[in-house]
């Protein structure tokens, strides 16, 4: 079954009198343990494709499923808690709070009912921070804090991994490092994962790449 | 809550993260409502000075004549009243009038400033004394029971005084705590010592009385042509000074109290803005409005409690440590009832928090590159 499902979205933003249409009927499926990448020139959607799968942006039109809900029929107050127990988030900076330990990175976001299935603990040991757990982020490497990042966003057993440009703030190798956890994760825990990227150099970590381009994906 | 725990830790740890930026806000905080108390306590011991003799005074009601506007100083009863009203209700009933008079010691000639409470002894509305012997329980013809701040003026017990204008001579017999009336120390005498004055002053003099404290509650069936009974609220805020002095300086004190809490609220506020990034994650990352109201309020509750023990804790260790002449008075509830007021209108201002809070979009967090 494919954890996300995005059918049809068409999106376009208001520019000044002009209508810029940003996506065209953009159709996309990605599986559990599937990573797929999309790739673009900067301004060409891929912010935008992420954040209406995310919950934080609606279509104009087309459907949004995700571990077989339909997300897009939900009113806007029910968002929120979709995106906690259904999306993980990686972002192009690791958005760590500057008060918080990693551990505590993780766990302020991690449902109560959802603390047998996965431990902060064991994340941060599987990425490879475990030296970290005790730590703040101002004591911390970016690619130390990319992986504390990445740990957050798998807390709550979530169906898809969303990362914006995991790589940006890193150098190659980090990147590279950070972007081969993502797959790790994602395919041990069965988890779709979609990561947009202009960065050529991972794309061999990827099992499908979409170039999105003119508001269309091509696969 | 469900994630109280949590969020109230996150709460303290942020606190704990800027803790330059709050220790400051705190001190500031701290020294507000350390005024707010002092001035709060000013208040309260000025007021006293006005009325403590009326507000230590075991009475519910008055009975005043109807012309005397809840004035006891003008208000005149035939000798026959208090009588009457005794029979009218199964609570206690007491004469009282009050004269401004001066008194002056032996073989000096300053006069000093004396309110007698005129009373009959062993009366429910005989103070407490603290040191020598109530009314009734002295052999001397005039025995007086001075306020304790005749002690300062170098009077003792035993001492002879003089009322100045009859000359009529009175036994200090004892000191009473704390007992004003009009800024001025009350001096307690006897209901005939009083008419003896009174007589020697004008020999035309007619038995009158001033008012009839009444302890209890049973004041529906007592009806004297020409009098009404009041309560004792109304007959304290119409002592001369009284009213205009307590609320000017009760309304300083609330304004301070608002402008403390709303300070909090604005620190916050500024705060907040800097911090919209976060919000903005926190949202994305799906936390609920609900626990980040939470986490603002318990912010702002942690800065203002905690503003609020430590002014209470150096109000009162001031209070110990003030000379007695000076007239401050802090009533441990009044004391609460002001840091209570503090922090609830400081919860009330974070509002200003939660509202920008509520406008973030958490699709700020993503492609932050852009920006
Ligand atoms: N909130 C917005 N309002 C108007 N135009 C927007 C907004 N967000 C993005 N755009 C425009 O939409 C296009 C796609 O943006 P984006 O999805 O961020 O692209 P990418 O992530 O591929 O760089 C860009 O031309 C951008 O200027
Ligand atoms: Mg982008």
């Amino acid at each position: 079954m494919s954890l996300l499902e995005i059918e049809k979205i068409t999106k376009s933003y208001q520019d000044g009198t002009e209508k810029q249409q940003v996506l065209d009927e953009v159709s996309l499926k990605v599986d559990g343990g599937e990573v797929v990448a999309i790739v673009g020139p900067s301004g060409s959607g891929k912010s935008t494709l992420l954040s209406i799968a995310g919950m934080l942006l609606s279509p104009d039109r087309g459907i949004v499923r995700i571990g077989g809900t339909e997300e897009s029929s939900l009113p806007k107050k029910e968002w929120a808690k979709e995106r906690r127990e259904r999306i993980g988030f990686v972002f192009q900076s690791h958005h760590l709070l500057p008060y918080l330990n990693s551990e505590e990175q993780l766990t302020l976001f991690q449902e109560k009912r959802k603390q047998k299935k996965v431990s902060a603990l064991e994340l941060l040991k599987e990425l490879d921070v475990e030296s970290c757990i005790r730590k703040y982020p101002a004591n911390m490497s970016g690619g130390e804090k990319q992986r504390v990042a990445i740990a957050r966003a798998f807390i709550n057993d979530p169906d898809i991994i969303l990362a914006d440009e995991p790589t940006a703030s890193l150098d190659a190798k980090r990147g590279r490092q950070a972007v081969e956890m993502i797959r790790n994760e994602a395919k041990k825990r069965g988890k779709a994962a979609v990561v947009v990227t202009h960065d050529e150099r991972i794309l061999d970590l990827i099992d499908k790449i979409y170039p999105l381009e003119n508001g269309k994906l091509m696969l | 809550m469900q994630s109280g725990g949590i969020t109230l830790k996150q709460a303290w740890k942020e606190l704990v993260y800027g803790k330059k930026k709050y220790i400051l806000i705190e001190l500031l905080l701290v020294l507000l409502m350390f005024m707010v108390l002092f001035l709060s306590g000013l208040a309260e011991g000025l007021g006293r000075a006005v009325s403590s003799g009326i507000e230590d005074m075991d009475a519910d009601y008055y009975l005043l004549d109807d012309s005397a506007e809840d004035l006891i100083t003008v208000s005149s009863l035939n000798e026959d009243v208090p009588e009457k009203v005794k029979k009218q209700t199964t609570a206690l009933t007491a004469p009282l009038d009050i004269q401004r008079m001066y008194l002056v010691k032996e073989g000096e000639a300053e006069k000093l400033n004396v309110t007698y409470f005129a009373i009959e002894p062993d009366s429910f509305i005989e103070p407490a004394v603290m040191d020598g012997v109530g009314l009734a329980d002295s052999d001397v013809p005039d025995p007086i029971i001075l306020d304790d701040d005749f002690l300062l003026e170098g009077i003792a017990l035993g001492d002879t005084v003089y009322d100045s204008s009859s000359d009529i001579p009175f036994t200090v017999t004892g000191f009473a705590k704390d007992q004003m009336y009009g800024h001025v120390s009350i001096g307690f005498i006897s209901t005939d010592t009083y008419a003896k004055i009174r007589k020697r002053l004008s020999p035309m003099y007619t038995k009158m009385y001033h008012a009839v404290a009444i302890k209890g509650d049973d004041i529906e069936n007592i009806g004297i042509e020409g009098t009404e009974v009041i309560s004792k609220e109304d007959i304290i805020s119409s002592i001369p000074s009284y009213t205009a002095e307590h609320l000017t300086i009760t309304m300083i004190v609330w304004v301070l109290i608002v402008i403390s809490a709303v300070i909090i609220g604005i620190f916050h506020y500024i705060l907040t803005l800097q911090k919209r990034k976060q919000f903005g994650i926190m949202k994305a990352l799906g936390m609920s409005m609900g626990r980040l109201v939470f986490l603002v309020i318990s912010e702002v509750a942690m800065l203002s409690v905690s503003a609020s023990v430590i002014s209470l804790v150096l109000a009162f260790g001031m209070a110990g440590a003030l000379p007695e002449t000076m007239p401050f008075y802090l009533e441990t509830s009044n004391a609460v009832a002001v840091v209570t007021a503090f922090v609830l209108i400081s919860i009330f201002s974070s509002i200003l928090s939660i509202l920008n809070i509520s406008r973030i979009d958490p699709i700020t967090a993503i492609g932050g590159g852009e920006e």
